[in-house]
């Protein structure tokens, strides 16, 4: 039977794309990996189902050997079925007699049992038609009913055919009830502690694992498996009776390193942390009732928690702060989430505020927030409460009270684990200035709530409530670093580490590998080899822890001594003891937890028993811390020259590296400059050539102008003889003319007297008379020729070096050489 | 060489301050550029790395955004321990948050890194209506301490990117007067951070 919370948040229906099955937000950058196991998760979720459902049949069967009456009845159950329909029954009755309880306690309360009663057995008979698989089915049926009315359902047994586990559960708890009651008696830290008095048939969780843990070591762990040693091993001193041998226990570790079914988890979860053997009836509402009368009932919790530490600043101060702080972190927590709505987050609120009364010196601590979340998603709140104490008083006591001591020894026991397993890893983060503890100091406290993905914390969850112990937290851990180490390797800086090394972790989907990995490989890290170092650094944390208070906070130096005195006493419990063998201490120790508010309050009369013992502790304790102080220096020095020795190779690599760098620049420089040359070399040549050509172009440019002035000149100069020879030739035809004329008028002449003599002309032309007058006519055209033909003459420039003037002076002289050379011709 | 001016400075920043101060949605809103109405609490520690560019150089933030309750507080050196810078976050709706953030500084002075660049920041205003710690007397404590104050608001990304911005103006200025010798761890990972970019 699951809570309204159970049914209502509900695997596999319409959640918006961005929710898992659960109902949590998937991030953006995660949804494709998501969808893509989703159907992996389905397929295993199938088969885990019927692995546990086949055990817990077979678990029925054997169930004769009554443990206790109700297992007895459940014997006679034939099926699984018929276990179920009883188990409905069983828990209207329950509920039924639960309501009746309480009616007179709260009023308010009452209406809502009353309607949970139908709501149980409407509940119990869906579940009862579909056992064990088949989870989005049977939580479909019961939403229906469940949206009509959202109400607390307050406390239900878990079903029958899972009390055997539950009593196997049981047995540790009893167990670790036992021996401290013997060992501490007074003193109590927490309100059960008051009730318990006047009760003191009902037993109460206890905090000092320490105890425990003691025990186991005495008891030779086989293989890995401490924390069923924890449970099988009968401890001869102790008052509880022998516990009975489960031959099934084997069975049962495997199969929930292989997950929880879905619609067992919530209740397997209770038995695992033993919830009915730690639950007090009436305690949950009894917390929560105080709320009512508050004033009385604040210095009702300040007087009940004594020993706490918190109760320095006033119960009521105290309180008043838990309840601030609450309520910032209700709607941080899981926003969004279907199921944490007006009446979520009002059941939220009661069950932190009962913790946080119930163990004051722990009061309410984020993370919590989130714990109760989850565990109001998968049961009753009541239910949810007793998980809750089991969970934060042992599981992880001494994690979220107000110096969180043990979460920092645990880093520090992470740390020397790390270092073992994976020496290349860490020199890596080392290098980076990475320390493991950043990342892992969240995720310890958040038990991976948040830092992975929802399949694999639920599946880290089993193991860690089947175990009982805080392993699961450093295997897990130490699985991750494997996983994701060879990765971390390659970053380059410590930004790049961190932020790798969260988002992959966060993406750890294959929640089997994770687990498998976890609970397979490193089975050698067990309960014992941590308490073991746990011891180690334990002194260490808490001395850190005093110095840093000595600093800007005056209140807690005001405590001085007295508050060291109690810290190593109190949180340091085992230490002490083994440091202090010597008898005497033995009063302090059980006196230890009332020194302190004795010596914070108004007297010191009866605080200091016996003067001389403690003087003789303190100097026990101030060589031990001298001694712790001097390794400590020695270690700081061999750190620091480690450091040096660090940084020096390191500058020699960057020198090295710079030199190297250089070399190769000066290399390059010289090679640009022979280039250059050569370059130098091919441009002069070019150089050399372009001026040759230059000068042969000038020269060509030279010759063509002479040519050109020499061509204008001639020009000129034939101009010039053009015209002088027009001129002559002009001349000549007048003289020609006049000849004519001349030659003319004497032939007339002549005629005239051979007219009178009667003469004939042919016989007078061919006679040596006529010859020189034949000449010119003969003449004309042949010096008309030879003046065209001139300028083709041989030797004509010569001639024009002849004076123009004489030309035309001469022109008559120059008909004289033309006429030569006519004759010449002829 | 081809990187000549531009330097990269790796620098640890961490934040701290009281519960709901909205620590968270300052470093989601310089982030991611996002704000929600209901930002899951830290638990412990969460990282995140941003990059600025400043005049000369750019710097890459590590970023580590705290856990804010009090009993929180014992991890916290963890994360301020070798930080370049812290800023100091606190509600000016909520004066107990102030008295708190004035508790970090002082821690901050005594224990952390004397050279540390530190702001205060004073978140959510946008909600003047509700304010109950006064500029003035924020200014006052800040200047009192060598710290400068922003008043910010995460939901409307007022002063949210200038805060880191005047950080890592800071931050490039101090790195020029600092010696260059790799004897400091945090140096040294600047310094190798220049001479692989000086490489590549
Ligand atoms: N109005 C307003 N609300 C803010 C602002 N910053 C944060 N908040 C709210 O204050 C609450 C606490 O913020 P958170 O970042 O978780 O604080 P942290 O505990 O310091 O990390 C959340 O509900 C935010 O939505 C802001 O600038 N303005
Ligand atoms: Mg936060």
């Amino acid at each position: 039977m699951k809570g309204t919370f159970t049914k209502n948040f509900n695997p596999l229906i319409t959640f918006e794309h961005k929710r898992d099955t659960y109902g949590f937000a998937v991030r953006p950058q995660h949804l494709q990996r998501y969808r893509e196991y989703s159907n992996i998760y389905k397929v295993e979720e199938e088969e885990r189902s019927d692995r546990w459902e086949d055990f817990l049949e077979r678990q029925a069967e054997s169930a004769q050997s009554p443990v206790n009456g109700i297992s007895e009845e459940e014997g006679n159950a034939a099926s699984h079925t018929e276990a179920k329909i009883q188990e409905a029954d069983t828990v209207v009755e329950k509920t039924l007699q639960e309501g009746d309880t309480i009616v007179d306690k709260t009023l308010q309360e009452a209406d809502t049992i009353v309607e949970n009663v139908e709501e149980a057995s409407s509940g119990s008979k869906s579940a009862a038609e579909d056992p064990v698989e088949n989870v989005p089915e049977q939580e479909e049926a019961s939403a229906e009913k469940d949206t009509k009315m959202h109400k607390v359902q307050i406390w239900t047994h878990i079903r029958p055919s899972l009390i055997s586990i539950e009593d196997m559960m049981s047995f540790r708890v009893k167990k670790r009830k036992n021996l401290l009651n013997e060992e501490q008696g007074v003193g109590r830290k927490n309100n059960l502690s008051v009730i318990e008095e006047e009760r003191p048939s009902k037993g109460a969780p206890e905090e000092d694992s320490e105890d425990e843990f003691y025990d186991m070591e005495r008891s030779d762990p086989v293989q890995d498996t401490s924390s069923l040693d924890n449970v099988n091993s009968s401890s001869g001193g102790d008052a509880v009776s022998p516990e009975p041998f489960f031959p099934w226990k084997v069975e049962l570790e495997s199969l929930v390193r292989g997950g929880v079914p879905m619609a067992l988890r919530g209740e397997l979860w209770q038995a695992f942390v033993g919830v009915k053997a730690r639950r007090l009836d009436g305690y949950y509402h009894g917390l929560l009732a105080t709320e009512v009368n508050a004033q009385s009932d604040k210095d009702f919790v300040s007087a009940s928690n004594g020993t706490s530490k918190g109760s320095n600043t006033g119960g009521r101060c105290a309180n008043e702060k838990w309840k601030g702080q609450i309520e910032k972190d209700l709607p941080r927590t899981f926003p969004g989430h279907p199921a944490l709505d007006e009446d979520g987050r009002n059941a939220l609120r009661r069950l932190l505020t009962a913790y946080a009364r119930h163990n004051p010196s722990v009061g309410y601590c984020q993370a919590m927030n989130f714990f109760a979340g989850l565990l109001l998603l998968l049961m009753p709140e009541e239910n949810a409460f007793w998980t809750l104490v089991g969970i934060i008083d042992d599981y992880f006591d001494g994690y979220y009270s107000e110096e969180m001591i043990e979460s920092q020894v645990d880093q520090l026991v992470l740390e020397d684990l790390v270092r073992e397993r994976f020496p290349k890893l860490v020199n890596h983060l080392d290098y980076l200035g990475v320390q493991v503890a950043w990342v892992t100091g969240p995720w310890f406290l958040s038990i991976f709530v948040n830092m992975l993905p929802w399949e694999s914390v639920l599946r880290v969850w089993d193991v860690l409530l089947f175990e009982g112990n805080r392993v699961m937290l450093f295997r897990t851990a130490l699985a991750l670093l494997e996983l994701y180490g060879p990765a971390l390797v390659t970053t380059k800086d410590a930004g790049d580490a961190v932020t790798l090394l969260q988002s992959l972790s966060g993406s750890t989907f294959d929640s089997s590998q994770l687990v498998l990995t976890a609970s397979m490989g490193y089975q050698t890290v067990n309960e014992a080899r941590l308490q073991e170092l746990r011891e180690k650094h334990r002194s260490s944390v808490i001395a850190a822890m005093e110095e840093r208070s000595k600093g800007p906070c005056v209140r807690k130096d005001s405590l001085g001594l007295a508050s060291k005195l109690y810290s190593f006493k109190n949180d340091h419990g085992p230490l002490t003891k083994e440091a202090n063998a010597a008898e005497g201490l033995g009063d302090l120790q059980t006196n230890g937890d009332l020194c302190p508010l004795e010596l914070i309050g108004d007297t010191d009369a009866d605080s200091l028993p016996d003067l001389q013992e403690q003087v003789v502790w303190l100097k026990v304790e101030l060589c031990r811390l001298l001694e712790e102080k001097r390794s400590a220096v020695l270690r700081a020095e061999e750190l620091e020259t480690a450091l040096m020795e660090m940084v020096k190779q390191d500058n020699r690599r960057q020198l090295s590296a710079k030199v190297e760098q250089l070399e190769q620049e000066v290399a390059e420089l010289r090679q640009a400059l022979t280039d250059k040359q050569e370059q130098e070399r091919v441009m002069l040549q070019v150089l050399m050539r372009v001026e040759q050509e230059q000068k042969l172009t000038e020269d060509a440019r030279r010759f063509a102008e002479q040519d050109a002035a020499a061509q204008r000149y001639a020009a000129n100069i034939l101009q010039e003889k053009y015209e002088g020879a027009m001129a002559s030739l002009a001349q000549m035809e007048k003289r020609a003319v006049m000849a004519e004329t001349m030659l003319e008028a004497t032939l007339q002449y002549q005629s005239g007297q051979v007219k009178a003599v009667q003469s004939p002309r042919a016989v007078h032309r061919d006679s040596s008379t006529v010859q020189p007058t034949q000449e010119p006519a003969q003449d004309i055209p042949t010096r008309k020729i030879s003046l065209l033909s001139r300028p083709f003459g041989l030797g004509w420039r010569d001639r024009n070096k002849e004076p123009i003037e004489g030309n035309i002076n001469e022109s008559g002289q120059s008909t004289v050489t033309l006429q030569k050379d006519t004759n010449g011709q002829q | 060489m081809a990187t000549s001016g531009n330097k990269n400075i790796n620098a640890k920043l961490v934040l701290l301050g009281d519960v709901g101060a909205g620590k968270s949605s300052l470093v989601l809103r310089f982030v991611k550029g996002q704000f929600v109405d209901f930002q899951e609490s830290t638990i412990g520690a969460a990282f995140f790395s941003q990059t600025l560019a400043v005049n000369d150089a750019t710097v890459k933030f590590e970023i580590w955004d705290t856990a804010g309750q009090e009993r929180y507080h014992s991890l916290a050196p963890m994360y301020y321990r070798g930080a370049a810078a812290a800023v100091v976050v606190y509600d000016i709706t909520n004066q107990a948050s102030f008295a708190r953030a004035k508790k970090w500084v002082q821690e901050l002075q005594a224990q952390g890194n004397p050279n540390m660049v530190m702001a205060l920041a004073g978140n959510k205003a946008d909600l003047p209506d509700a304010r109950k710690v006064t500029t003035e007397e924020a200014q006052t404590y800040a200047q009192e301490n060598g710290l400068f104050l922003m008043e910010t608001s995460a939901k409307t990304a007022i002063n949210v990117n200038d805060v880191f911005y005047e950080i890592a103006k800071r931050l490039s200025q101090a790195q020029q007067v600092q010696n260059p010798s790799g004897m400091v761890l945090m140096d040294r990972a600047t310094e190798k951070a220049t001479s692989s970019s000086c490489c590549s």
